[in-house]
């Protein structure tokens, strides 16, 4: 007979409302064998008592719904960001406050590397150091010789220094959008979107979606997740070749790999038909711990971008429409194709007009052909409105809201992008709420940290960077909060039945937390310290 | 990453769905004149390219898909530009083929940045049939709109098919938004090489390629002409700035007034690119370029007498 170890902690959270709190937990080949006291545990036999957590509060693992494998990678450059951040292998980057910092930074990260490798730093927020944008000048200064790029924490800007310019031939002004120029007219080292920074990254080796890929990534994207008590989390857009999809299995296979993760096939890479084919190849590969056969579909861009499709009256500030990534009627027929096979779909929306197009087709797919058995989530789904919410609700359809965005992009929302009225109400986890729309937040890490218990705090608080409350209706519970990024999390991954709570037959994949997020304080959420993780009944401590 | 010792032309081919962009694909694959053509393919709502035209090695085909910057943080753009430009043999034309709500300037905006990409033009198809009831969508008018106001180059297709009314709406509605593009009318897609990708005229092929190729393509005529003087650039620039939208593709190579070495200018639509030829070449001091322009539109008469007063 497998052996049980139970483990007793100062309060566990189960997410299970019949028995929300215990201080026992019973584990039996990986899974939950029972919840309660000791002395009820005891009746079913033999144990060992592992106290391990004896003074932690135990809750459901927590599950990032939204984020990309790069989230790993990306720490193979420096990191430059404003906020203090602790890498995979548990390294602190102590947030930089001033341009003076980021030199000191760059210097330092010169000395390491050989004669011939370029320079790249990650996570650089302008908005952070307003007293002047950082320019070629100021990397020049850190070398002279060397190219370097500072990549801005939205992935659509860098700055380069005067080697990387000319290496692209970037010297005059060449009339391209995107290549910022300075007082004297030529470029600033500031460059805009993929089409004025692709030459620069292509000379440099900085290939972000091939860092994704690599073993490195994936294994340093398994140490982030666990960092933040996360154990399941959903890589949201991925080619899945065959080859990867094997690499894959491996590395999840080893039992140190402290996280369940999903991995979405991206459904605009080939025509409609191909997608239904591969997503149905790739299902039966799943295994316990590595989850396939979904499909990802990305309607328009992002907010902050502009790019997002803004129904009337668009714009705040009067920039065009964004863009689209597929013909409205296209995504109909590909919705029906999928939807008809059985295969779940998250589709990217951020505009409330993509959310309007992807219901749309949501409502044709599901009219035609009802599938109860299948959940599809709006990805993002930032600007619904309530009558967008309703409609989730009676189609079945369930949200995974930005709640990051708030705290990040919500003053440039308020004042620049979509202004008040629809700033105030993106987001909208009560109003998911009210409308019984099972949802999830999200991160999207690497595009802002992945951290459940922060973006918690976000949908809880809703406070901007500028400290201003975007919209006091929209607010939810902490209660509320941990449950969606539970169960709510695991609701639109079609995993609730394993993961999500900590009940009987159910995964035994535990958050091992230092403080209660229960009494902690709303306004405190985000600081809960962290111990580390329990996957199938095996501890995981951060290292 | 290849170092490419002369930089990709890379055409932009833009259109709605079901404006005919494959069937065009296609046709040009068919019809390729010895050239080597690499499509990056970037619908997939139309049909698909036929697989025996790319195996037939006169095509490869690299797929784009769509994505947005927050969510792939541009890798799929990253892969298609970088596999392309890297590619083995080097290819002679890149050819992408947008997805039907692509903005075809945001993908042109890649030739210009990228020294080892050159932009031969911005293609826009309109279907002659179905425009109308497009452009009545309110969630697409705009895209259709930009499609066509970025284009150096208009294509309305299914001509075969619109009725005489039809096609006269159609052609002033696109004149709306653009005045100054060639308008083409075509069937089926079916449109010469040298109209879609310009006349061949690099160093390697003078003396000009013979115009039997036209031959089929009853409503164009082509010019060619030859000088042993230097040329003044940008007199050169603004004078193809203001030739009027009956001339389609204008190519030479030429001499200049100002600097040494030989140059390359090609004119589609409003787009004038000049640049030096970077292999060494030496033409012996004559200057010679080459146009096609619609019919019965006396090209040569005041092609000749443009180029006779730029000096
Ligand atoms: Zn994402
Ligand atoms: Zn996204």
């Amino acid at each position: 007979m497998s052996a049980t170890t139970v483990f007793s902690a100062k309060k566990i959270i189960t997410m299970n409302p019949a028995r929300p709190h215990v201080s026992h937990v019973a584990v039996r080949d990986g899974k939950v064998f029972a919840t309660g006291t000791l002395e009820e545990i005891a009746r079913w036999g033999d144990y060992t008592l592992d106290e391990t957590f004896a003074d932690k509060i135990i809750m459901p693992g927590l599950i990032e719904g939204h984020c990309h494998l790069m989230a790993g990678g990306i720490w193979k450059y420096s990191y430059v960001g404003y906020q203090d951040r602790v890498d995979p292998d548990g390294k602190s980057w102590p947030g930089v406050k001033t341009l003076e910092n980021v030199h000191a930074r760059l210097k330092e990260a010169e000395t390491k590397l050989g004669p011939d490798e370029p320079l790249v730093a990650w996570g650089f927020d302008p908005i952070f150091l307003m007293d002047r944008r950082l320019d070629r000048n100021d990397l020049d200064a850190v070398s002279k010789s060397r190219p370097i790029a500072v990549v801005h924490s939205n992935f659509h800007l860098m700055t380069v220094n005067s080697t990387a310019l000319s290496l692209a031939n970037y010297v005059a002004d060449m009339g391209v959008d995107g290549i910022a120029l300075g007082a004297d007219g030529t470029p600033n080292g500031e460059l805009q979107e993929m089409a004025a920074m692709f030459p620069i990254m292509r000379r440099l080796g900085i290939n972000l979606r091939e860092l994704g890929r690599t073993r490195a990534s994936i294994v340093a994207f398994g140490k982030v997740c666990n960092r933040v008590g996360v154990t399941t989390a959903a890589d949201l857009i991925n080619d899945l070749p065959d080859e990867d999809v094997d690499e894959m299995q491996d590395i999840t296979a080893a039992a140190d790999y402290p996280i369940r993760l999903l991995s979405l096939l991206n459904g605009l890479a080939q025509p409609a038909d191909e997608t239904r084919t591969r997503a149905l190849e790739l299902k039966p590969k799943s295994t316990d711990k590595l989850r396939l056969g979904s499909v990802k579909i990305v309607t328009d861009g992002s907010i902050q971008g502009f790019t997002a499709r803004i129904r009337w009256p668009h714009h705040y500030n009067g920039a065009p429409n964004g863009i689209w990534n597929i013909v409205p009627e296209q995504l109909n027929t590909l919705v029906s194709i999928l939807h008809d096979a059985g295969i779940q779909m998250h589709i990217h929306t951020n505009g409330d007009e993509a959310i309007e197009a992807a219901l749309e087709a949501l409502e044709i797919a599901k009219t035609k052909n009802n599938r109860p058995d299948i959940l599809h989530v709006l990805q993002h789904c930032q600007m619904a409105d309530r009558a967008q919410f309703r409609k989730m609700k009676k189609l079945g359809v369930a949200a995974n809201l930005f709640s990051n965005h708030i705290f990040y992009f919500g003053d440039k929302h308020y004042e620049l992008t979509i202004g008040p009225d629809r700033a105030l109400r993106m987001d909208a986890c009560q109003s998911a709420i009210d409308y019984d729309v099972p949802f999830t937040i999200h991160s999207d890490a690497p595009v802002t940290p992945m951290a459940p218990l922060f973006t918690a705090w976000c949908a809880v608080n809703r406070l901007t960077e500028s400290g201003r409350v975007l919209g006091e209706y929209e607010k939810i519970s902490v209660a509320e909060a941990l449950q969606a990024i539970t169960l709510g999390a695991a609701a639109t991954l079609q995993m609730d039945h394993e993961v999500g709570s900590i009940e009987v037959g159910k995964w035994a994949d535990f958050a091992i937390l230092d403080d209660d997020p229960e009494t902690i304080g709303a306004e405190n959420l985000k600081n809960v310290g962290i111990w580390g993780t329990v996957l199938a009944g095996d501890k995981h401590e951060i290292r | 990453m290849n170092q490419r010792d002369k930089p990709l032309p890379m055409t932009v081919l833009s259109g709605f769905l079901g404006a005919g962009k494959t069937t065009l694909v296609n046709h040009l694959l068919r019809h390729s004149a010895g050239q080597k053509i690499m499509v990056l393919v970037n619908d997939f709502g139309e049909l698909p390219i036929d697989q025996d035209l790319i195996e037939a090695e006169n095509g490869d085909v690299i797929t784009l898909a769509n994505g947005c910057a927050c969510c792939s943080m541009g890798g799929d753009l990253y892969k298609a530009f970088s596999t392309a430009l890297d590619f083995t043999p080097p290819p002679d034309q890149l050819l992408i083929e947008a997805s039907g709500v692509a903005e075809p300037k945001r993908i042109a905006n890649f030739a210009k940045a990228e020294p080892d990409l050159t932009l031969n033009g911005i293609v826009t198809v309109i279907d002659a049939l179905n425009f109308e009831e497009m452009q009545s969508d309110p969630r697409v008018s705009d895209v259709i709109k930009a499609q066509i106001s970025a284009a150096h180059l208009l294509l309305v297709n299914k001509i075969d098919r619109a009725s005489e009314r039809q096609r006269a709406e159609v052609e002033a509605k696109v004149r709306e938004i653009n005045a100054t593009a060639p308008l083409v009318a075509i069937a089926n897609g079916a449109l010469a090489s040298e109209i879609f990708f310009g006349p061949k005229i690099t160093p390697d092929e003078l003396p000009m390629i013979d115009a039997a190729h036209l031959s089929h393509e009853m409503q164009f005529d082509r010019w060619s002409y030859r000088t042993e003087e230097k040329i003044d650039a940008e007199m050169l620039r603004n004078m193809l700035r203001s030739l009027p939208p009956s001339v389609l593709r204008l190519k030479g190579i030429f001499c200049r007034t100002d600097k040494p070495g030989v140059w390359t200018v090609h004119k589609v639509g409003s787009h004038v690119d000049i640049g030096p030829v970077s292999r060494a070449f030496n033409p012996a001091d004559t200057s010679e370029f080459v146009a096609i322009g619609m019919q019965n539109t006396n090209l040569s008469q005041f092609l000749d007498k443009a180029f006779s007063n730029l000096k």
